[in-house]
């Protein structure tokens, strides 16, 4: 199967993906999750920890999940609005039924993948419904 | 510059051929009785993951037997094809004459559930990172179409249906059989709302095209091709269901041509909302008024604007790399009324456009005909 | 000279439970076991870990919960004791996972314990002197595990999946303080997992009299008799909790009462979360508890030993309770699942 989480790839990754850490554009102030090394206006960025809440715009329900997925088919992934920009990331502990656009979610940090069953395991952020 | 040459392969699943036995079908023939070329630009995308081959341009036109011509390979994910066609303009108007461009790719190497794997490589890492699924953004796109313009479901499986409508009569498309919009609810669920109806198939494919400056006779002229890159994920368009690189892309090519009363279109519905969201980003549909215009025809062969006659991604096929490929020749083929699938009589002026995931580049080109 | 505990206090502590809950109807369905068989122990439902989680995920959250209470930078803690027993790699450790996230790292020690369940209070236990001794500002012990049962085993009923953490500190400003601390160990096999090996085994009853009672009663009575405390002394008394009933039992055994047991006796509601077993019940006490009052934390592991704990709350509690989610939040945060999709969440499908 395709590798692509080898260990210098989720090293290197290891700070905006567990700390939600995106760019933040020092001239315009456009914020950008992953981190990008210029703004679309030129700018340059700055290291920036996004807030962990937010409102799901859109989502899907993917059942041609990966390969590396199918076990946890069908996957949700939701656009969510973040405030300072949106994200697209993978919405946890709901069922298909329970999701719905408008609602709140909070960011949490889970597994994101496996380089195989014997290789290293990327830890990220995902977001769930808001409880109360 | 001018299209001379215009061959295709039948998209299908070419278990029997690998991608150099593919690319020397169609080049073989685009080549015969000319004696010699300038360039040869390969476009090629996913055979990089499933047939590996660097300097994939040179070992394929080593295999045709052009020993010392300059060959370049391109590669731009889904907009490889057309790519390769920006390029090739460009070197027609400096140093080249004649340059052959192929495009050809490979997508049956795997089963189905590693393909669409690795076709996830398409999109941003920020969302690909979660191996969720080819269709995971395509789906969260055509809810958030949906939600926003309150359009049902079925209104939007006419977009399908028409493809495959078209593609009945194209001796090169992959599926070519009708079927009714409501049989795309009924599909196999890929990315909700999304079915497996609402994508193209994964087939092998190859296409070529001869193209020159100052041909004796040609069947299209290639009067231009602009591109731009856009955001690579949905996350950041200010409104996703805009795609900002191709509206950019199309607005310079109208800034210097007469893009009114376009006869044929050839566009890029890797998804059904791709299509809708293409129509709309380039002024053929308002905003959330493209899947109404398409239930009631104004796309068909008979309609206002001929929209991907040959069946587009959904029915002709997706051969990742060489879909612009393919769109390019089949214009040029209606423009020059030898298009051995639905005809758009007395065709003009046609585009092809083309581009990688949602808009991580666009690329569109304009064509006229000869007489 | 001051006792080192006396120097030593808890400045954040944090929970989280995942919010998958099976019943043990359901359970209990599955094998064609009579109701008699889990209503013995005491339990109503457990808490099941997502497809995604694991003792490091959640051993995470419940750290940002106790960093966020202890108000403090990530920088200024020095240690970070991950105790597990369902480690998400036999070798690499989590703490290090743990403080990279919460921007800990790099200079600061960072180990994972294994002790069976009590693992993280050995971090606990072994904090209070680098504490008390000066070298270190802050510690951050976590307890975390998503616990194995073999499909079928009595323990499938009991073993779930949680996590505790608490920020360690000098006992200025801290929201509870150490009074003492006591450890007994020997060496009883009674409930093990070899190398390799997916599920744990265990030695049915020989886990209670020898192994849980003999070691909890011991560490409890020699706390008791260094301090000169009685069980009539605390408000709270927290012992580990690898079903409803042992807890009780042992309670009643020492001389506490139903009223002193029942603020942090969680394993009802959420099941045993090894590791985090007694700490997310000392986590609730800690949500509940008002200044002044003494609380007894005896946690237990297998193999086997028992600390035992006197903690005394302190004004500063108050302002913190507020910072981080409750307990109570993450007991009610639930959604019920089936059988199978418990099968599915656990990665225990055969292949
Ligand atoms: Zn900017």
């Amino acid at each position: 199967m395709m590798r692509v989480k080898t260990p210098p790839v989720v090293w290197r990754s290891r700070n905006h993906r567990y700390k939600l850490v995106g760019s933040k554009c020092k001239a315009c102030g456009e914020v950008r999750f992953p981190p990008v090394h210029f703004c679309s206006c030129g700018g340059e960025v700055e290291e920036v920890e996004l807030p962990r809440a937010g409102r799901l715009v859109s989502y899907s329900i993917v059942y041609a999940a990966d390969e590396e997925s199918r076990e946890r088919s069908p996957v949700i992934m939701g656009l969510i609005d973040l405030g300072v920009t949106r994200v697209v990331a993978e919405i946890v502990d709901a069922s298909p039924e329970e999701v719905h656009s408008g609602m709140q979610v909070e960011a949490v940090f889970r597994r994101i993948g496996e380089d195989g069953e014997t290789g290293v395991i990327a830890y990220g952020i995902k977001f769930r419904p808001a409880v109360g | 510059m001018y299209v001379t040459r215009a061959v295709m392969e039948k998209i299908d699943r070419h278990y029997e051929r690998g991608v150099k036995d593919l690319a020397a079908a169609v080049a073989k023939k685009a080549l015969e009785g000319i004696d010699g070329v300038d360039y040869v630009l390969v476009a090629s995308s996913l055979s990089y993951v499933q047939e590996p081959q660097l300097d994939l341009g040179a070992h394929i036109a080593y295999s045709l037997g052009l020993r010392g011509a300059r060959a370049i390979s391109v590669e731009a994910g889904e907009a490889s094809g057309l790519a390769a066609v920006e390029l090739a303009g460009a070197l027609l108007k400096s140093k080249a004459s004649r340059v052959l461009v192929i495009g050809v790719d490979k997508l049956t190497n795997f089963t189905s559930a590693e393909t669409y794997a690795q076709l996830s490589l398409l999109y941003d890492e920020g969302v690909n990172m979660y191996s969720s699924g080819f269709g995971s953004v395509a789906g969260i796109l055509m809810r958030l179409y949906m939600e926003r313009y309150n359009v049902d479901r079925l209104t939007m499986a006419h977009w399908p249906a028409l493809m495959h409508a078209n593609a009945k009569h194209n001796p090169y498309a992959m599926l070519r059989f009708a079927i009714a919009p409501e049989k795309v609810l009924e599909a196999m669920p890929m990315a909700d709302p999304i079915t497996l109806m609402d994508s193209f198939p994964l087939g092998d494919g190859a296409a070529a095209i001869l193209l020159e400056s100052r041909p004796k006779e040609a069947l299209a002229e290639l009067a231009a091709v602009e591109a731009a890159v856009g955001h690579p994920n949905v996350a950041w368009s200010e409104d996703p269901l805009h795609i900002e690189s191709l509206a950019l892309a199309y607005g310079r090519l109208s800034e210097k041509h007469d893009l009114r009363e376009v006869d044929v279109v050839e566009l890029h519905d890797s998804f059904t909302i791709t299509a809708l969201m293409i129509l709309e980003s380039i002024g053929l549909a308002e905003k959330g008024k493209a899947a109404e215009a398409v239930a009631s025809g104004r796309f068909s062969v008979n309609g206002d604007v001929a929209v991907n006659p040959s069946g587009g991604l959904k029915a002709r096929g997706h051969p990742i790399g060489a879909t612009g490929v393919y769109q390019v020749a089949e214009v040029a083929l209606q423009l020059a009324g030898q298009f051995p699938g639905l005809k758009v009589e007395g065709a003009r002026k046609g585009l092809a456009v083309s581009l990688n995931g949602f808009g991580s580049s666009s690329y569109v080109a304009y064509l006229r005909g000869v007489e | 000279m001051p006792k080192p505990e006396a120097l030593t206090g808890i400045h954040g502590w944090g929970a989280y439970v995942p919010r998958a809950r099976i019943s043990m109807v359901d359970i209990a369905r599955q094998w064609g076991w009579s109701d008699h068989q889990w209503k013995a122990l005491g339990m109503i439902e457990k808490a099941v870990a997502a497809y995604d989680e694991d003792a490091t995920t959640m051993g995470l959250e419940a750290a940002q919960n106790a960093v966020r209470r202890a108000g403090i930078k990530g920088e200024e803690v020095g240690a970070v004791f991950f105790g597990s027993e369902s480690k998400p790699y036999a070798v690499k450790p989590s703490a290090t996972i743990i403080a990279e996230a919460l921007g800990i790292t790099p200079v600061t020690m960072a180990s994972d314990l294994e002790f069976a369940c009590r693992a993280a209070s050995e971090g606990m236990r072994a904090s209070i002197g680098l504490i008390a001794s000066g070298m270190l500002k802050y510690t951050l012990v976590v307890g975390s595990d998503t616990a194995q049962a073999s499909p079928g085993d009595v323990l499938e009923f009991t073993a779930s999946s949680g996590a505790a953490a608490f920020v360690l500190g000098r006992a200025e400003g801290a929201a509870a303080v150490f009074e003492g601390s006591y450890t007994y160990v020997t060496d009883t096999p009674d409930f093990w997992r070899r190398e390799g090996a997916p599920y744990p085994s265990h030695g049915e009853g020989f886990t209670g009299e020898p192994a849980y009672f003999k070691h909890i009663m011991e560490a409890v009575k020699g706390l008791l008799s260094e301090l000169g405390l009685r069980p009539s002394d605390f408000s709270h008394a927290i012992f580990h909790q690898p079903n409803g009933k042992f807890p009780v039992r042992v309670g009643e055994m020492l001389g506490f009462r139903q009223e002193q047991l029942k603020v942090g006796l969680v394993t009802p509601q959420i099941g045993n979360t090894y590791n985090a077993s007694a700490l997310i019940g000392f986590a609730r006490v800690l949500d509940y508890a008002k200044p002044g009052e003494r609380v007894l934390l005896a946690p237990f592991g297998s193999g086997a030993g028992s600390d035992a704990y006197s903690i005394v709350i302190t004004d500063a509690i108050e302002g913190k309770k507020g910072l981080a989610p409750t307990v109570d939040h993450y007991i009610r945060a639930k959604r019920a699942i089936s059988y199978s999709q418990y099968v599915k969440m656990r990665r225990m499908l055969v292949k």
